[in-house]
């Protein structure tokens, strides 16, 4: 991947609002978690709120790359220190709507099914319905 | 003071395409990135300014001059510091430089040479070997192709005289083409070439709804990676072994994906090598950084151009011939000349095309200057050759007999050479490999706050250019940046390089260590034949005298030479239509890589390939940039309302790519 801020943000919040909403809907409804809860739409709310402040770090520290690129690798190490910093805000601050009591767990289960759905369609549906998408830095309009 | 004033040369390999500059030039010399920013006096007599293309190259870098001791190089209190023979110097301090030395400014490597005029030089240009038109292989016994258009207004039109004098006004009329008595035939598109920017252009096309009927692919090898197969099997590598080039850079697929290291790892999972299929999916997952980066190989590359070919009816598109000339037509479209005399047969004919897209490749194989001073003499085309020229009969000759080899230029080619000598001493430990470079390469070119890393003075990075280049940030800066700034990023991420491999980089250790691998650097004076074998006279620094290479065999591997002059197609059409050239001195394209200047009423030209360089886009030689060359192309096409083509969107994208799986005709 050799995305642009621009990039970044359009695409995330594409798949965050399609494969997302999609991942979570089980979770909000009950089927998978125990009890229907729509805390989980929030946590996704906040992962693209927060995805991007996170993407202008992630653009700034790419450009010590000599490739300007952003192996795989080092998405997956992204999406667990967003998680590390959603958690950590919900238990030690408290993020509006979402309670303190959030279940681990849960969460954990939920945003790493929403991290992988988002990272495979990324890697494919992503170039098989905007084929321009991989040669304008990840913008897809 | 002296009353005449020095004169010395500097050497460099341009950057972004690796062509020699070897300007002579009178002490004192300001080099620096603005011409206008370097004084022109100092202390009564006129510097000589010299424009070094680079962001990494502060405004008036530094200044040579001669004291009382002799030459001297001056920083100027640039940003990124001057380098001497590896060793930073002092700012504002005079630093002596002697003959032989390198500078290290920017991404540029200069050498320091006085001595003029005691021994006759070299002709400063790369001489290039010309492809056969006939038989598409290098060929060094094919001279300078003659000029296109026969001259001669007066000559009456006869059917000898190809193309015809109509033929030497910028615009010709159907109804002239077809009173020749010669076949002229019409079809929508026109890709000249048939190779592989051809091809991805024409799968393009057939994917957004265009007729096989409507397309036409002139060229003389049917299968469309031929003379790309043959360059490879030439600098040694064969179908086995790995491209430098992505996973998801598939000629035969615009989407990319089911990538080829996809494909491998399903490929080895079906046959039980389970291992090997998730080494590849890791090496993509955490390329380059983690892993090793993911290459295809070449093998399979070529089956799946074979796939989509019979996909999209390739065969019944191409066609054999040589274009001669275009030219544009009083109704807005192009008359394309070709010739497709077989042995015993003249056989000439015209098409005329709303859209013609020219990828044409390579027109030549460069050749050092000494190297083909010594090839003209001796006319020994055995034992000195260039990488891209067949020659496992070196390799046979090393294998039986033992020798030494010698090679010319650092890059992925040099590497594939020495792997390959390598695997020859596993069958004779009697081979010995000697590498002579310019000069060392002790750091790698820097670029914003990144830097390339170099190791035995390879420079390495994935593939030819920043990977940001194809799709990433730093394509939209180089088409945003105008016509000087982007002479300066190319120089500033180009330059020669080669794949940061783990087998590779363990056998230039190996051979460093073991003592049959050395690497020598120093300018070439000339090649001589000698009854020890060929002996290459470098001039040592410092006058210290002149050093020996002796070797067996020397092979030439700088590179392939994409000078529009070197292409009478290219020539003609850039004399006859005053066609702009870059600064590279390539075709002048458009963002969507247009030729602007050749557009006519109801048509339109495009280019693509290595003839582009220099424009809005970088990576325009590899298979990932022919597609988004073809994208662009095909897109505005598409924006124009022309026959039969309908623009991609998601659904018919989506459309498309089942076909492409179900191996449907699109």
């Amino acid at each position: 991947m050799t995305p642009t801020l621009f990039g970044r943000w359009q695409t995330r919040l594409f798949l965050l609002a399609t494969v997302g909403v999609l991942v979570t809907l089980p979770f909000s409804l009950g089927i998978i978690s125990p009890g229907a809860d729509p805390v989980f739409f929030w946590v996704l709310g906040y992962v693209a709120l927060f995805g991007l402040f996170w993407d202008v770090l992630y653009n700034y520290l790419q450009k010590f790359r000599w490739d300007r690129d952003w192996p795989a690798a080092l998405q997956l190490l992204a999406g667990i220190s967003e998680a590390i910093f959603i958690a950590c805000g919900v238990k030690l601050l408290g993020l509006p709507n979402v309670a303190r009591e959030l279940p681990l767990f849960w969460f954990v289960i939920h945003y790493s099914l929403v991290w992988l759905g988002v990272f495979i369609a990324s890697q494919s549906l992503m170039r098989i319905l905007f084929p321009r998408w991989r040669f304008k830095g990840g913008q897809w309009l | 003071m002296n009353s005449a004033p020095l004169r010395i040369q500097l050497g460099w390999d341009e950057p972004a395409t690796g062509e020699r500059r070897e300007p002579r030039l009178n002490v004192p010399i300001a080099l620096g990135r603005d011409f206008n920013g370097m004084p022109a006096q100092i202390q009564g007599r006129s510097i000589s300014r010299m424009v070094l293309n680079s962001l990494e190259v502060s405004r008036f870098h530094v200044l040579i001059d001669q004291d009382s001791s002799g030459l001297v190089i001056i920083d100027q209190n640039s940003r990124n510091g001057t380098l001497v023979n590896g060793t930073r110097v002092a700012i504002n301090t005079p630093t002596p430089l002697a003959n032989g030395d390198t500078l290290q400014i920017g991404p540029y490597q200069i050498i320091v040479g006085f001595a003029l005029g005691t021994q006759p030089s070299p002709p400063s240009s790369n001489s290039p070997i010309f492809f056969n038109p006939n038989t598409g292989l290098p060929d060094p016994n094919q001279p300078s192709p003659p000029p296109v258009v026969p001259v001669g207004g007066s000559a009456p039109i006869s059917r000898s005289a190809f193309p015809p004098p109509i033929f030497q006004s910028p615009e010709v009329a159907v109804q002239d083409l077809h009173a020749t008595g010669l076949s002229v035939g019409e079809v929508d598109y026109v890709a000249v070439g048939a190779g592989l920017g051809s091809f991805i252009w024409a799968d393009l096309l057939r994917i957004y709804g265009v007729k096989s009927s409507q397309i036409a692919a002139i060229g003389i090898e049917s299968k469309p990676y031929s003379r790309y197969k043959q360059l490879c099997l030439n600098s040694q590598i064969p179908l086995h072994e790995r491209l430098r080039s992505n996973s998801d850079s598939c000629p035969d697929n615009i989407w990319g994906w089911p990538s080829y290291a996809l494909r491998e790892a399903w490929h080895d999972t079906v046959r039980g090598r389970v291992g090997n299929a998730l080494g590849y999916l890791w090496q993509v997952f955490s390329e380059p950084t983690f892993a090793q980066t993911y290459t295809p190989r070449a093998g399979n590359v070529f089956d799946s151009i074979d796939r989509e070919a019979q996909r999209i009816g390739w065969d019944k598109m191409f066609r054999y011939g040589s274009v001669r000339s275009i030219r544009k037509t009083s109704d807005g479209r192009y008359a394309i000349a070709f010739s497709q005399t077989t042995t015993g047969q003249r056989n000439h004919a015209f098409l005329v095309a709303r859209y013609v897209h020219l990828a044409i490749g390579y027109p030549a194989i460069k050749f050092l200057p000494d190297l083909q001073a010594y090839r003209e003499k001796t006319n020994d085309f055995k034992s000195v050759v260039n990488a891209y020229e067949p020659h496992d009969h070196i390799y046979e000759h090393l294998e039986k007999y033992g020798g030494t080899l010698l090679i010319r230029g650092r890059g992925i080619v040099a590497s594939r050479i020495v792997q390959r000598v390598y695997e020859a001493r596993h069958k004779n430990q009697q081979i010995r490999l000697v590498h002579l470079m310019r000069s060392p390469k002790p750091q790698g070119n820097k670029f914003g706050t990144s830097q390339r890393q170099v190791e035995h003075h390879y420079e390495f990075q994935p593939f030819n250019w920043p990977k940001a280049c194809w799709g990433g940030e730093l394509r939209e800066m180089l088409e945003k940046a105008n016509p000087q700034e982007r002479q300066r990023l190319l120089a500033d991420w180009g330059g020669t390089t080669t794949a940061d491999r783990r087998d590779w980089k363990r056998i230039v250790q190996e051979g460093l260590k073991l003592g049959w691998y050395k690497i020598e650097f120093g300018e070439v004076e000339r090649v001589e034949r000698e009854p020890d074998g060929i002996i290459t006279y470098i001039q040592e620094k410092n006058f210290k005298g002149q050093m020996r290479l002796e070797a067996n065999f020397i092979v030439d591997a700088t590179g392939l030479d994409a000078k529009v002059t070197a292409n009478p197609l290219l020539n003609d059409l850039v004399t006859q239509y005053n066609l702009p050239l870059n600064p590279l001195g390539r075709l002048s394209v458009s963002n969507d890589f247009e030729l602007v200047e050749m557009r006519g009423s109801r048509g339109r030209m495009y280019a693509a390939g290595a003839i582009t360089l220099g424009g809005p886009y970088a990576a325009v030689d590899s298979f990932l940039g022919l597609e988004y060359a073809a994208l662009q192309a095909v897109d505005a096409i598409a924006a124009t309302k022309a026959p039969g083509i309908h623009r991609l969107n998601c659904v018919s994208s989506s459309l498309q790519w089942f076909k492409w799986v179900a191996n449907q005709m699109p």
